[in-house]
């Protein structure tokens, strides 16, 4: 049975000072970790003879425009299938300088993953084998999950503010 | 015992053994009797029509007896479900390559105007890419709806005109869609 | 029965092949010449769910399925060859049992190449 306890430590004493931020939402650990550690990390929790988390749960990404420098966090759900333990890792990049290495030399399921976090989020995985918008249409020229952009479809001309109080 | 209802007769010259009408008639009430759909179904009313097209709701007394997923073989393209921006190309595709006469049936609230889904990604009613016939409102709708919207359709492919492929107006309206 | 059938009272047989068929290409003919249709680009286009048509439909196919195919021919042939001989057996006595010894023997070389070359080795 591993504990959040046991696992935290163990990253410690591997990572030192790259790993921090340690919380526990709703029992399910999450770390803060820093790019150029975020692969070693993935391997090193991959490849462990103990904790096995060869299951890349989900790779998203999120955009916090109101904290300088840490706007963009990509966070990765880990998966140990062995040990049934959930653990999820966080990367915060800032604005402009929104490149991160890709996870798919450990996951192959980064693959789509991450195609869906640069459709969204416009964050440059490097070394990814093709990495293009999948959901949204390729002659899109902005990332629509990025705060700054509207929800709704701007091109509707049937709609006017004072149906929604605005 | 119940009485069953058939087709009535259009108006036409009665002799022993024979009616003749127009042709228009005659073909207009074998092509609205036997429309046959293609369910470009992608959501939540698809499965309405799943609903309809069983035993429940038949849809198969009114003629749609025989569904057909190519757009070669069908008559009308009931599109049921929310279409996305990246799907609109391939059903503006499968509209164009069916063969005329054609009819289209936007089935609920997303494919007639992109329902609640006010989105980037939602295309805002198929009819941006594709004309449209009749449009059945719902979220989705009852399939006594559907039907309704069917027999509506039904009333259209009577009243066709059998040129109406070549005549001008046709022309223009398939233009103004880009299609050629 | 010795009815003598006269080579003219086969006419009406010809006579209603070739009305069918004149029927078939008529219809065809004033059916595309009078009938609507609109035809483009996009429109005749093979059907596929959609999306653009990539390459064709040909796939290159095993030579393996002819050659047994002609075989069987072959070999179909030179049964039926032996069908009237082996009705007739008695009456053409030895010479006929001699003739069609060498018709097979002949036929036989050909199996032997045949089996030498490889041909009815089905997995390579």
């Amino acid at each position: 049975m591993l504990t959040n306890q046991e696992v935290a430590e163990e990253l410690l004493r591997e990572f030192e000072e790259d790993v921090y931020g340690f919380e526990e939402p709703y029992g399910m650990l999450t770390l803060t970790t820093t790019r150029g550690q975020i692969i070693p990390m993935l391997e090193f929790l991959f490849k462990h003879k103990k904790f096995q988390a060869n299951f890349l749960t989900d790779l998203t990404g999120v955009h916090y425009p109101d904290t300088p420098g840490l706007e963009y966090a990509v966070v990765y759900h880990l998966h140990s299938l062995v040990h049934n333990f959930r653990l999820r890792i966080k990367v915060f990049l800032a604005e402009g300088d929104e490149r991160i290495p890709t996870a798919t030399t450990v996951y192959e399921s980064a693959n789509w993953m991450e195609r869906e976090t640069y459709d969204f989020f416009g964050i440059q995985f490097e070394g990814h084998p093709n990495l293009i918008r999948i959901l949204n249409i390729e002659e899109m020229d902005y990332f629509p999950m990025r705060r700054q952009y509207p929800l709704e479809d701007t091109t509707r001309e049937d709609k006017t503010d004072a149906l929604f109080g605005r | 015992m119940k009485s069953i209802d058939i087709v009535e007769a259009p108006p036409g010259h009665t002799g022993s053994g024979f009616f003749a009408t127009s042709f228009d008639e005659v073909i207009g009430i074998a092509r609205s009797n036997s429309l046959w759909p293609l369910p470009f179904a992608t959501s939540c009313c698809g499965i309405e029509f799943m609903a309809t097209m069983g035993s429940h709701y038949d849809i198969a007394r009114f003629g749609s007896e025989r569904p057909s997923f190519s757009p070669r073989q069908a008559d009308l393209l009931m599109v049921m479900g929310t279409i996305a921006k990246k799907m609109a190309p391939i059903l503006k595709q499968v509209y164009i390559q069916m063969a005329e006469p054609r009819w289209v049936l936007a089935m609920g609230a997303c494919a007639s105007s992109g329902g609640i889904f006010d989105s980037y990604p939602v295309l805002q009613g198929i009819d941006r890419i594709i004309p449209v016939d009749v449009y059945v409102p719902g979220c989705p709708p009852r399939p006594e709806q559907v039907l309704e919207g069917l027999m509506q359709v039904q009333e259209l492919a009577r009243n066709e005109s059998l040129r109406r492929r070549n005549s001008e107006q046709y022309q223009e309206l398939m233009s103004s869609y880009n299609i050629q | 029965m010795e009815t003598n059938y006269l080579p003219s009272g086969f006419l009406p047989i010809i006579v209603q092949f070739v009305l069918a068929l004149g029927f078939i290409v008529a219809t065809m003919i004033v059916t595309h010449n009078i009938g609507p249709s609109r035809k483009g680009k996009v429109k005749d286009d093979p059907f596929e769910c959609g999306i653009e048509v990539v390459g064709d439909a040909r796939t290159p196919i095993s030579v393996k399925y002819f050659l047994v195919a002609i075989l069987f021919v072959l070999f179909d042939v030179e049964v039926i060859f032996m069908y009237p001989w082996a009705v007739n057996f008695k009456q053409l006595g030895l010479f006929g049992f001699v003739e069609m010894t060498l018709f097979m023997t002949l036929l036989l070389c050909g199996f032997y190449y045949i089996i030498r070359k490889g041909v009815l080795k089905w997995e390579e």
